[in-house]
């Protein structure tokens, strides 16, 4: 009995012990928690034997818990995407960055750079992405393709941010995301070719591999993982540049281990790191001295010069935190009913 | 269930098939003994230790209610997770066309929903009370079944192979050459209404089963003696008696379609809006919660509504006894 009793004393001392050594990283589930943790959370954990536990769950699930923790976080780093990081620091879930302590972060694209609080991890963009076999001939060196009339009923674009297409419109109508209301029109004469709108990334795919929509305004890497699986997408930049999107990284405000997490955000910045993100989810890096596979370094949406990144149309994150809701309910109104 | 006279069908039933030697209909009007608050019955001592759990959940869900309420009167600032002040202004937003359309149309679709699975429903519950044969039942039992074991999203999953331009159906009449060109039926009302009654039966089944099971047979034998036809007999005797499940499995339908959102959100694509899908866009994607709360509150009040009225409309539905 004495024994067992000693038993329990240990391991009641022992596992507090063992949860405060670790990193806790709040992230989406599914492959994204999968890629970082095999590559800057392996490398992390091999160079401070620091072991990393993941928080995983929806951009907004995770958003108001940390909200409804806060001072006290239920993570001390968070993935999130640039835009919905905005929320987090306007509200001081975040803390603001030391980057003394983040050498390698000397080497990020000024358009990763999102502010004070949050830096990109990778980015992404959203382009054109067609079924070349269902649809002839048809080619798209411009946005403005995307209004050809004999695409009618046949687009579709997310459900959940319309900020990419608003943005374009701008653009196309001669303004910017900041005064997208010059572009309501253009967007207005784009209603009939859009044939359905999806909610998230298995949707996409779904539509797209069906041939129920065959031109989509798509996440190049969704892209390239239905490519993988066989589906014959043709993903295009159009002249005007490719929608830019940056997932950021951040340490939480009230992190007991703020050190730690510069390591970690540290670690994701090495150069072979950022090359392996790129390699597997076949994004883009971050930093500019990342050694991408010319394979990988040639593709759509993967950005390795400075030059590259500033092609791209890049919506302000804390414009698109502003205004998505306002962008949203206008295209709701206008353009999905 | 208060029959017109004030007494209940059951109590008519249960008595007949106790006594059963001939018809003796219980004069007692049906009363409720059952008081969980108020003082202590001496033989449930346990009864409030047990009620606490639940109450507790209760108080969770009020509170969680009040939550909404309050986030549906404040204002939405942009780029902030924190509402700013009170006012009513996300009320006044929702008599924009587009909301009172997506309201009009949850109701439509509840409704298609509820009436369409009774239709589909009936003759899979009445063959599953009636069958002799133990195959036969349990075949239906599990078509009937099989479906509360696959998540909403399987089940619409399904639905888009089926339903989809190259689905089973298209593909199906396109080479018989029955149609030239794929019909539509994704981001359609009717596709979504489609997959809606296939989620949504296995809940009418079982409860018209339930109601089915409990009509007396000698009601329709008697029929039967008397010279009705089955067609009569169904008519006059086991419809009027299975009213109760009817109305109760019309009025669950209608409230589970309520609250439906993944069947609208993959099979309607954005197209066939439901308020449930309006709260998630406008909340998850947009971060405007009040008013996505606001949305929610009158969402919560047209179901009150609707259902009271479904409630007073079906009270003459289920006093009907057999002619």
């Amino acid at each position: 009995m004495k024994r067992f009793l000693l038993a329990i004393f240990a391991l009641a001392i022992a596992v507090p012990a063992q949860a405060q050594d670790k990193l806790v990283v709040s992230i989406w589930g599914g492959s994204w928690r999968d890629l970082v943790a095999e590559t800057v959370a392996r490398k992390f954990t091999a160079e401070t034997g620091v072991p990393v536990e993941f928080i995983t769950g929806g951009t907004i699930d995770r958003l108001n818990k940390e909200k409804l923790a806060k001072g006290n976080p239920e993570s001390d780093i968070t993935f999130t995407t640039s835009h919905v990081g905005w929320l987090y620091a306007n509200d001081g879930l975040f803390e603001a960055l030391d980057l003394s302590k983040i050498p390698n972060a000397g080497n990020l694209a000024d358009e990763a750079r999102i502010s004070p609080f949050h830096l990109g991890a990778w980015a992404y963009v959203y382009t054109i992405g067609y079924r070349a076999d269902l649809l002839g001939n048809m080619k798209f060196d411009s946005w403005s393709d995307l209004w050809k009339p004999e695409l009618k009923g046949k687009i579709a674009g997310p459900d959940f941010d319309p900020s990419h297409i608003i943005a374009v419109s701008a653009i196309l109508s001669g303004s910017d995301a900041a005064h997208w209301e010059k572009g309501q029109d253009k967007l207005k004469a784009l209603k009939p070719n859009f044939k359905a709108f999806y909610t998230n990334d298995a949707n996409s795919q779904q539509l797209l591999a069906s041939g129920e929509t065959p031109v989509q305004i798509v996440l190049s890497m969704n892209a390239y993982y239905m490519i993988g699986q066989g589906v014959p997408i043709t993903l295009v930049i159009p002249k005007e540049g490719a929608v830019l999107g940056v997932d950021t990284v951040a340490v939480m405000k009230g992190s007991k281990k703020a050190d730690l997490a510069c390591k970690f955000i540290n670690a994701l910045y090495d150069p072979e790191i950022q090359a392996e993100i790129a390699k597997l989810k076949k994004g883009s890096p971050a930093v500019l001295n990342a050694k991408i596979d010319p394979e990988i370094a040639k593709l759509p949406g993967v950005f390795t010069t400075a030059a590259q990144w500033k092609q791209q149309i890049n919506i302000d994150a804390r414009l698109r935190a502003e205004k998505t809701a306002e962008w949203r309910k206008w295209f709701a109104e206008n353009i999905m009913n | 269930m208060i029959g017109k006279s004030g007494y209940r069908f059951s109590e008519k039933i249960m008595l007949k098939q106790k006594d059963g030697a001939g018809w003796r209909f219980n004069k007692k009007p049906f009363r409720s003994s059952a008081r969980p608050f108020g003082p202590v019955n001496p033989q449930q001592p346990y009864l409030r230790t047990f009620a606490a759990p639940a109450m507790l959940c209760a108080f969770g869900l009020v509170a969680a209610l009040a939550a909404v309420l309050q986030f549906s009167l404040r204002a939405y600032v942009p780029g902030s997770l924190d509402p700013g002040g009170f006012t009513l202004a996300n009320f006044s937003d929702l008599l924009r066309p587009l909301y009172a359309r997506v309201f009009l149309d949850t109701v439509m679709i509840c409704f298609l929903t509820a009436v369409s699975t009774l239709i589909v429903g009936y003759p899979l519950a009445y063959a599953l009370v009636r069958s002799q044969n133990a195959i036969v039942k349990s075949i239906l039992l599990v078509i009937v079944v099989t479906p509360l074991f696959l998540g909403e999203v399987v089940r619409t999953y399904s639905w888009i192979i089926v339903l989809g331009n190259n689905g089973f159906i298209n593909s199906l009449l396109l080479n018989l050459g029955i149609i030239r060109q794929p019909l539509q039926f994704m981001f359609t009302t009717f596709g979504v209404v489609v997959a809606l009654v296939h989620v949504t039966m296995p809940v009418m089944v079982i409860m018209l089963a339930a109601a089915l099971s409990h009509i007396d047979r000698d009601y329709q034998r008697a029929a039967e003696s008397l010279g009705a036809g089955p067609i009569r007999v169904f008519l006059t005797v086991t419809l009027p008696l299975s009213m109760p499940g009817v109305v109760a499995g019309v009025t669950t339908a209608f409230a589970w379609t309520f609250s439906a959102f993944a069947t609208p959100q993959l099979i309607g694509g954005g197209r066939v809006n439901m308020i449930s899908n309006l709260v998630y866009q406008l909340g998850f994607a947009s971060f405007n919660f009040p008013f996505a709360a606001s949305l929610c509150v009158t969402g919560l009040a047209l179901t009150i509504v609707v259902l009271s009225m479904l409630r007073l409309a079906s009270r003459r539905l289920e006093t009907i006894e057999p002619h």
